[in-house]
């Protein structure tokens, strides 16, 4: 009797077929490169990982998706293939009690589509900076969510990470060499919150987003026809698709010119996302529709469950938005700091 | 950007591309997270085997740099890493092994019918394999199992376990042998296949 045959055999019989929630494992090997925790913060290898293509994602949607989720997750997850239980054994991100999720909005350009953006030098060097950072904060009781926008052109201090030494710099030069891993580190050190998830978003996939809920409605107070952004709107009321809106974000020869506006019209847009979000709650097809593009644009350490949950909480939520108070810098006039003990004492709300 | 070739690229080629974008490493959990998962769920049941393999994906994802492009087939690598997390639920394996002979195997037999045509002496025999199996030092069960279940080549256990090709004979010999010695047989004539 051949032993190796009835080892085959024995093996034949314990078999067991993959189950289709299997795919979840294919998800969750796509998200790590995403996971944030300071408790388990990147090595080098990480970071490295961040340096590459998909290390900008826009986050603007994000509110909006937590919303959308809300009602889309269980149609997508209930309704298609993920009738089972969770795996045993499957992480579940803790999203209960206060949470603060970092937002980030990159200007890569490396996506398959984002090539179209920047200047030749730009599209030729391969870089990413953060366009958009956002800090949101749930407390524990998800009554009220605050979105705590950091401008870009913010003077900080930076920490040691991914080999670099200390050093004082835009806050975004933090995102451009060390990832998401760098600028969270650095805001837990500015901010004094400990920062548990991060969700990136980038330009393709914020496109995506706006398109699949249908265009969101935009106002401004002058006609805009800029190049740089490659935005042609009349004054007032506009419904701008995907590419429209992401020239009303990135829109910076306007008004004053101010990063500060800028950012306003950021958080104008998340609201405008939001509110659609939660009208479209009724039509489950064009949810479906958004979720599949967020699923597909927004990096996250949030598996679908938590997301789930956190979605459902924030829907409940009214979302405030704030900026961290700041100044100008005294060495130059085209940057600024934040401004103190005001930002402290935001931050000291928060906690 | 071209990221979908009509022809099935080696999965050396998909692991470099994984290098500038990520992605393109989903198409290796396409490819084989099927085949581990029936590896562990003979090894350690299904109620593990979802969650290893999604380890080991995690695994050799964080490490695809590291990867050999001289080497086409990432095989032999997967389950190389899966080898390495079977061995932290040691206890598992044992346990299963035990309940097993309490238990003989007959979950895929689906009538009564069946089971009379497997036989009364195959039966016996599992429980000799199976007892057998759970008395191997792991070293040598890894070896035997990975040709037996996971249908390596010695070359390809030799590279998922990172040892010379001789040391995986020799493993495997030692594992045959104890495995025909408790089925009863001692053919010298099958020192080799």
């Amino acid at each position: 009797m051949d032993d190796l045959r009835l080892l085959r055999d024995l093996g034949g019989e314990l078999e067991h077929e993959p189950p289709a929630t299997l795919v979840r494992q294919r998800e969750r090997m796509l998200n790590a490169g995403s996971r944030f925790r300071p408790a388990r913060r990147w090595t080098g290898r990480w970071a490295g990982w961040w340096a590459g293509r998909w290390a900008g994602w826009w986050a603007a949607g994000l509110v909006a998706v937590a919303t959308a989720a809300a009602v889309a997750v269980p149609v997508v997850l209930v309704g298609e293939r993920h009738t089972a239980a969770p795996p045993a054994g499957a992480r579940v991100v803790d999203v209960s009690g206060a949470l603060n999720v970092l937002l980030i909005g990159s200007d890569t350009r490396e996506g398959a589509g984002n090539e179209v953006y920047g200047p030749r030098a730009a599209r030729d060097k391969v870089g990413k900076r953060s366009d958009t950072i956002v800090l949101l904060h749930l407390p524990a009781d998800r009554r009220r969510a605050t979105a705590v926008s950091v401008p870009r052109d913010s003077i900080v201090r930076i920490p040691r990470c991914s080999g670099r030494p200390a050093r004082t710099d835009l806050i975004n030069t933090a995102y451009d060499q060390g990832g998401s891993a760098c600028l969270g580190a650095t805001l837990e050190q500015l901010t004094g919150l400990t920062i548990d998830h991060s969700v990136e978003v980038d330009f393709t996939g914020f496109k995506a987003m706006v398109d699949a809920l249908g265009g969101v409605e935009v106002r401004l107070p002058t006609a805009v026809n800029d190049k740089a952004s490659k935005l042609v709107l009349p004054a007032g009321k506009s419904l701008v698709n995907g590419e429209q809106a992401l020239g009303f974000v990135r829109l910076r020869r306007y008004g004053d010119g101010s990063d500060i506006q800028r950012v306003k019209r950021q958080q104008q847009l998340m609201l405008a996302m939001l509110k659609k979000a939660q009208s479209q709650a009724a039509e489950p097809a064009k949810l479906k529709e958004f979720l599949g593009a967020v699923s597909r644009s927004v990096r996250t350490d949030l598996d679908p469950q938590s997301m789930y949950e956190l979605a459902r909480s924030l829907s409940k939520a009214k979302v405030s938005f704030r900026t961290v108070p700041w100044t100008r810098h005294p060495d130059d006039r085209n940057r600024i700091q934040w401004a103190q003990p005001e930002a402290r004492r935001l931050f000291e709300s928060l906690k | 950007m071209i990221t979908q070739p009509a022809t099935r690229d080696a999965d050396a080629d998909l692991v470099s591309a994984s290098w500038t974008q990520p992605e393109a490493f989903a198409e290796l959990f396409d490819r084989y997270s099927a085949m581990l998962y029936r590896y562990v769920s003979k090894r350690l049941g299904p109620e593990p085997a979802e969650d290893l393999v999604g380890e080991t994906f995690l695994v050799a994802f964080s490490r695809r740099r590291s990867y050999d492009l001289a080497y086409t087939d990432a095989r032999p690598w997967l389950f190389g890493i899966l080898t390495k997390l079977i061995s932290r639920h040691h206890r598992t394996e044992a346990a299963r092994y035990r309940a097993l002979l309490r238990a003989p195997v007959d979950g895929h037999v689906e009538s009564p019918a069946d089971r009379v045509a497997a036989g009364v002496t195959a039966r016996a025999a599992r429980s000799d394999l199976v007892s057998a199996l759970a008395a191997l030092p792991a070293r040598d069960r890894d070896v035997l199992l990975l040709i037996a279940w996971g249908d390596l080549t010695y070359e390809e256990v030799a590279r998922a376990l990172g040892i010379p090709v001789g040391t995986v004979r020799s493993r495997l010999n030692r594992g045959r042998r104890k495995v025909r010695a408790a089925l009863g047989d001692s053919n010298p004539m099958i020192e080799e296949e």
